[in-house]
């Protein structure tokens, strides 16, 4: 009798879980902090000197000969280097 | 637009020149780029630069104290595919030289949340080199092979966080396995003919930024700091060993309606790699002797090194052009112009680094 009853314990006990695990999840998210920044107070974000990824060419031509004349590289994107500058 | 995280592209074209003139090598790089933006999401850009560079300097790699001119051709493609919150890209970029030809595959991925307000991008890429020797037949071109491989594995992580209407913060950790021929083939060295250095690297860095804007003065800031070391993950003493910091600044400052002026200060420290040589006070030198390791270098770039760049640089939005015939054509545009004089502590000596360009939508 309690084996014919074991996975119908199993799928109730799961869901329980589930139920649990989704009502910490909800209650998380209600309490999560609201974000910094709401969209009508972006007007200064996307200015220059606000933005890391301002100057993609001349950020290539830095790391291109920074990389030929200093021992490290990266931190900034991807390497520099894939020519024969060594 | 949030910055430094996941921008697109738009339908523009840039032409940009540089100029690199150290005592004994100078290099010219014009550029042009183009971008445009496509239906379903999708963006495309491509570019191409030639480099044209011009040295006399032993230092620099060449055997013989001899001017020469090396020409160097990049062709890069960028398609790009952007969701709501999400923007992947697949990058390729193919650059050829005389005595070195390149292939780089790069794939990102970055997606926005929290409110738009932070980003997390991850990129990870393979270059696929391949190294020419003139007059020389080093021990790594078996079969018949005119060239010597060498390999790049790299792959990185980055946060973004906007943390109030004027500020905004980045974290970046990246690494680059290397493998293959990691010298250059013309350098030489004492005792051992040319240079001889390990077949591995492992190059590591982690950086910060952090942005912050004065709007009632027109002003930007903008910190960065890095750290950056490197060790051969294949044998047990480290021949690398280079550790280095790098500290830049940046000031922004609106002239006037229609120009801007960015100050730049950049410093750099790094110790000398294990199996770096002073020739000049040490002529004699064997850098890895006592451990019975056969490596040895003179490039100038592993050795303790400090550097300097201060630069000014002005971007103008021509809109002033607009009243006048023929070049309205360039007031939706934007020029630019920097000068930057970079200070080196070793025989490269010291540089000036000219930019300019252009950019302008289509």
């Amino acid at each position: 009798m309690i084996k014919t009853h074991m996975p119908y314990l199993r799928f109730r006990l799961c869901l329980l879980l589930f139920a649990v695990a989704a009502a910490v999840g909800s209650a998380g998210c209600a309490h999560a902090p609201s974000p910094p920044v709401q969209p009508w107070q972006r007007e200064h974000l996307a200015k220059r000197a606000l933005r890391f990824d301002a100057d993609p060419l001349e950020d290539h031509f830095r790391q291109h000969w920074l990389g030929a004349r200093e021992g490290a590289d990266l931190g900034f994107g991807q390497p520099g280097g894939g020519c024969g500058c060594n | 637009m949030l910055g430094g995280g996941i921008t697109r592209a738009e339908d523009r074209v840039t032409i940009r020149g540089a100029y690199y003139r150290e005592p004994s090598t100078r290099v010219i790089q014009p550029v042009v780029e183009i971008s445009k933006d496509l239906p379903d999401g999708f963006d495309v850009d491509a570019r191409y630069l030639v480099d044209t560079i011009t040295s006399a300097s032993a230092a620099a790699g060449t055997a013989v104290d001899s001017i020469f001119t090396e020409v160097r051709n990049e062709v890069g493609l960028r398609v790009g595919k952007n969701w709501e919150r999400t923007r992947a890209t697949l990058a390729y970029k193919y650059s050829a030289e005389s005595d070195y030809w390149s292939h780089t595959f790069v794939g990102s991925l970055a997606r926005r949340f929290w409110g738009d307000t932070a980003t997390v991008a991850a990129s990870g890429g393979v270059s696929l080199d391949a190294v020419g020797f003139r007059a020389r037949t080093p021990p790594c071109l078996v079969g018949g092979s005119a060239s010597c491989p060498l390999d790049v594995v790299f792959g990185g992580l980055a946060y973004t966080q906007v943390l109030s209407p004027v500020a905004i913060a980045q974290i970046n950790l990246d690494s680059a396995y290397l493998s293959g021929f990691l010298g250059n083939p013309y350098r030489t060295a004492p005792g051992t003919g040319y240079e001889v250095l390990p077949d591995g690297r492992l190059r590591s860095a982690v950086s910060v930024r952090a942005a912050y804007y004065f709007p009632r003065a027109e002003t930007g800031v903008q910190f960065q700091y890095r750290i950056y070391w490197d060790f051969d993950p294949g044998s047990g003493p480290n021949p690398w060993g280079i550790s280095a910091h790098t500290f830049e600044g940046r000031v922004y400052r609106r002239l006037t309606r229609d120009l801007e002026v960015r100050l730049l200060y950049r410093q750099y420290f790094q110790n000398h790699a294990g199996l770096w040589c002073d020739v000049v006070s040490n002529p004699g030198c064997s850098a890895m002797d006592d451990l019975n390791l056969p490596y040895m270098t003179t490039d100038p770039k592993l050795g303790p090194l400090r550097t300097e760049y201060p630069e000014v640089k002005l971007s103008w939005d021509a809109e002033a052009l607009r009243p006048y015939r023929f070049f309205r054509w360039f007031a939706a545009g934007a020029f630019e112009i920097s000068y930057g004089r970079y200070y080196q502590n070793d025989s490269f000596g010291n540089a000036h680094v000219l930019q300019t360009g252009y950019s302008m939508p289509y």
